[in-house]
C-alpha cells in the first residue's frame, strides 16, 4: 500500500499572552515566539492520521533564525521531521509570498496526502495561506475542517459550516484548513521534549528556494484600537439594561 | 550570567502550566476539602514524564535539568502545593537513591518513581528529634542477613503511597560504625509497616502526611543505602538536593498569591475606578510583591543552576540550599500577607483562594529544615567549616 505522509504547515507567531500594548502598539521586543494555536490542532489531526495509518507527519515553516527552535514544540507534538527556511527577511513578507515558499518546500517531499493548514494565524489571521498553496500546487482544498478521515485513496472531511455540518470527499493529495474545535492538541511528554531537538530538521537557505526577491512590504503603522471602558457602576439588572438601550445595544 | 530557560527547559515549564491549568485547577477545590489527590491526576503527571524530569535517563528519566524540575514543580504549585509536595518528595527520593544507592538499588527503584507508578518518601523526623541524628530512637538491629527495624517516624509525606522508603535508623550490629545513624530503603506496607489518621494541616492539602509506625519489620542488609553510620551525610545530602522542590512549590503560592491581588485589584472598584489605578498604595504593594517574588526566585534559580554540575562543593551547595529554601518560604509568607492588604476581608473567607494559599504559605518555613535551623547550618558552613 502506498505510504501516506502528512505535512503540516505551522507559524511561528508571538505568545499573545505575554504581549503589552504601549501607546496603542504592540510590544513585541522579548516576546517569545511559539507555534500557533489552531496550526496545533492541525498537527494533532495528522499525527492521529498516521497512527492509524502509519507514514510520516512534516512540518513545513518559513519563519525568523529562531524557527529551528520553535518548531522543536511541533516535533515535541509527535512530528516526524522539520522542512524550513529560517531567515529574518521572511518577517516582512505578505501571505502571497510566504505560500510561494511553503509550495516550494512541500513540492519537494515524496508522498504527500494532506497538506494541513490552520484557518488563521494568531497574529495576521489573514487565512489566505493554505488557498493560496493549494492553487500554487494545483490539489482540492477543503476549509472549515473539523473531522479527517482517509478511505483508500480519497479523504472524507467533515466541514463546519455556520448551522451545519458537510461531509466532502477529496482525491489526495488536497489541502486541508482546519478550525480549532477539530481536536484538542495533546501535550507532548517530557522524554518527546528532550528527544525533539535530535528529530531531523532540513533547512533550506532562502537564496536556494528558487524564490525570486519579492518586494518587501513595509509595515507603517500597527495600532491597537481604541477602548473606551466606562467602568459604570450599577445597583440592579435594570439599570444595565437602560444603559445597554441607551448605548444602541439592545433595540428598544 | 544567562539564567535564561532553554526552548526545552521552556516547553516543559508551559506542558506543567498547561496540565495544572487544565487538569489540577477543576480539582483543586475537591484536593483541598478531601486532602487527597485524585487518581487521575497523579496518572496524567506520570504519562506526560513529571515524576522524572531531571532523573536519568538510562533509568527512565527525562535527563533534562534542576533548573527544568524547578520551574516546572513552580507551575503545579501555582494550582496546588499538595500535588506539588507529592512531586518534590518523590524527586528527593529518585535523587538520594541515584545518589547513595548502588546500581542494584538504582535499577530497581528509580525506573518505576520516574514512571509514577510508585511514589517515594523520606523518613528522619521522629516524634523526639527533626534534624539531629543523634537523638535519632528508631533502630535497626542486626539479625543475619537481615535488619529488623523497629519505631515511629513522624510527618513523612507520600508514606500512604506504594513504594519505597528512604529511612534514616539507628544501627546495631556488628559494623564498627554500629550505634549510629545508618540509611536504608524500605518497601512502605511490608509486614510490621503501619500509619497513623493522616495529619490534618494548616495548608498543603492533598499532600499526604503521616506518622509510621514500624513494628519488626525485616529488611535485607542489601537494603542499606550506603555506607554503614553515613546518617549524617545522608541527611547532608537531603538538604543540597530535597529543598529544590520545596523552593519551587514556595514560589508557586506566591506567585499564585500576587496574581490573586493583580486580578483583585484591577476588578475591584472604588468610587467607579478600579484600585489597581485609584490608589498608589496598591501598586506599591504590588510592586513589592513582585521584588520579592524576583529575589527568591533568581536565588532559587542560582541554586538549581548549581545543582546542574555549576557547583560542586557539596558545602557551598549546601549554603545555597539552605538560603534559597528560607528566601523562597519566607517569601511566600510574605507575598501572601501583603496580597491580604490589597483584598482586605475578602482575603480571610474560604470564597477567595487567598486563605487557601496563605495555609500553603504558612508551611512553607518549617518543613525541610526550620528557617532557623537552616540558618544556623548555613552559618556553621560558612563561618565554622
Amino acid at each position: 500500500m502506498k505510504t501516506l505522509n502528512y505535512v503540516v504547515a505551522m507559524k511561528q507567531v508571538p505568545d499573545l499572552q505575554q504581549l503589552r500594548i504601549r501607546d496603542k502598539k504592540p510590544v513585541l521586543t522579548d516576546i517569545p515566539l511559539e507555534l500557533g494555536k489552531i496550526d496545533k490542532n492541525a498537527l494533532e489531526c495528522a499525527v492521529n492520521l498516521k497512527e492509524q495509518h502509519d507514514g510520516e507527519v512534516i512540518l513545513v515553516s518559513v519563519g525568523n533564525d529562531d524557527l529551528p527552535e520553535t518548531l522543536k514544540d511541533g516535533l515535541a507534538c509527535g512530528a516526524d521531521r522539520a522542512k524550513f527556511i529560517a531567515d529574518n527577511r521572511v518577517d516582512n513578507l505578505q501571505s502571497a509570498q510566504k505560500a510561494e515558499l511553503l509550495a516550494k518546500l512541500i513540492e519537494g517531499l515524496d508522498d504527500v496526502s494532506l497538506i494541513f493548514f490552520a484557518e488563521g494565524s494568531a497574529d495576521n489571521y489573514s487565512g489566505q495561506v493554505g488557498s493560496r498553496v493549494a492553487e500554487i500546487l494545483g490539489y482540492p482544498q477543503v476549509g472549515y475542517a473539523s473531522e479527517v478521515k482517509i478511505q483508500g485513496e480519497t479523504a472524507i472531511i467533515t466541514r463546519a459550516l455556520e448551522n451545519s455540518y458537510e461531509d466532502i470527499e477529496v482525491a489526495l493529495p488536497a489541502v486541508v484548513i482546519v478550525v480549532q474545535d477539530l481536536n484538542k492538541p495533546r501535550l507532548p511528554s517530557v522524554i518527546q521534549i528532550l528527544k525533539a531537538g535530535k528529530k531531523p530538521q532540513e533547512r533550506i537557505d532562502l537564496a536556494d528556494s528558487s524564490y525570486e526577491a519579492a518586494e518587501l512590504t513595509v509595515c507603517y503603522e500597527n495600532l491597537a484600537p481604541d477602548t473606551d471602558r466606562k467602568m459604570q457602576e450599577l445597583s440592579c439588572s435594570s439599570d444595565l439594561i437602560e444603559v445597554l438601550k441607551d448605548l444602541g445595544v439592545l433595540e428598544r | 550570567m544567562d539564567y535564561n530557560l532553554t526552548t526545552e527547559e521552556e516547553l516543559i515549564k508551559k506542558v506543567a502550566k498547561e496540565f495544572s491549568e487544565s487538569v489540577i485547577a477543576p480539582l483543586q477545590e475537591e484536593i483541598h476539602a478531601n486532602n487527597e489527590v485524585p487518581g487521575e491526576v497523579l496518572e496524567g503527571m506520570a504519562e506526560l514524564g513529571l515524576f522524572g524530569i531531571n532523573a536519568p535517563e538510562d533509568l527512565g528519566g527525562g535527563g533534562a535539568s534542576f533548573v527544568s524540575f524547578v520551574s516546572a514543580i513552580e507551575e503545579i504549585a501555582v494550582v496546588s502545593a499538595g500535588v506539588g509536595m507529592i512531586m518534590s518528595v518523590n524527586n528527593m527520593g529518585h535523587t538520594l537513591i541515584n545518589f547513595l544507592g548502588n546500581d542494584e538499588q538504582r535499577k530497581k527503584y528509580i525506573p518505576k518513581l520516574v514512571a509514577g507508578e510508585e511514589l517515594a518518601s523520606f523518613a528522619f523526623t521522629e516524634p523526639s528529634t527533626g534534624s539531629d541524628p543523634k537523638q535519632l530512637q528508631v533502630t535497626a538491629v542486626e539479625d543475619g542477613d537481615f535488619f529488623v527495624l523497629n519505631g515511629t517516624k513522624r510527618f513523612i509525606t507520600n508514606s500512604n503511597l506504594k513504594g519505597p522508603m528512604i529511612i534514616v535508623a539507628k544501627e546495631e550490629s556488628s559494623s564498627p560504625m554500629s550505634g549510629k545513624a545508618t540509611a536504608f530503603v524500605i518497601d512502605k506496607h511490608c509486614e510490621g509497616y503501619s500509619l497513623s489518621e493522616p495529619w490534618d494541616k494548616v495548608g498543603v492539602h492533598g499532600g499526604p502526611l503521616f506518622d509510621v509506625y514500624l513494628k519488626d519489620v525485616r529488611i535485607p542488609k542489601e537494603n542499606m543505602l550506603g555506607d554503614s553510620g553515613n546518617g549524617m551525610y545522608v541527611l547532608k545530602m537531603t538538604m543540597v538536593f530535597a529543598k529544590v522542590g520545596v523552593c519551587g512549590i514556595c514560589l508557586g503560592v506566591a506567585r499564585a498569591a500576587y496574581e490573586e491581588a493583580v486580578a483583585y485589584a484591577k476588578e475591584k472598584t472604588h468610587r467607579g475606578e478600579a484600585i489597581i489605578k485609584k490608589f498608589e498604595h496598591v501598586r506599591m504593594a504590588l510592586t513589592e510583591m513582585e521584588m520579592i517574588y524576583n529575589r527568591a526566585k533568581w536565588v532559587t534559580y542560582h541554586y538549581a543552576w548549581a545543582l546542574d554540575g555549576n557547583i560542586g562543593d557539596p558545602f557551598v551547595l549546601a549554603k545555597l540550599a539552605a538560603q534559597a529554601k528560607v528566601e523562597a518560604s519566607e517569601a511566600a509568607v510574605d507575598i501572601v500577607r501583603k496580597a491580604m492588604g490589597v483584598l482586605g476581608s475578602y482575603g480571610c473567607v474560604s470564597d477567595y483562594k487567598l486563605s487557601r494559599l496563605w495555609g500553603d504559605a504558612i508551611v512553607g518555613p518549617q518543613v525541610e529544615g526550620c528557617a532557623a535551623t537552616l540558618k544556623v547550618m548555613a552559618g556553621n558552613i560558612s563561618y565554622l567549616a
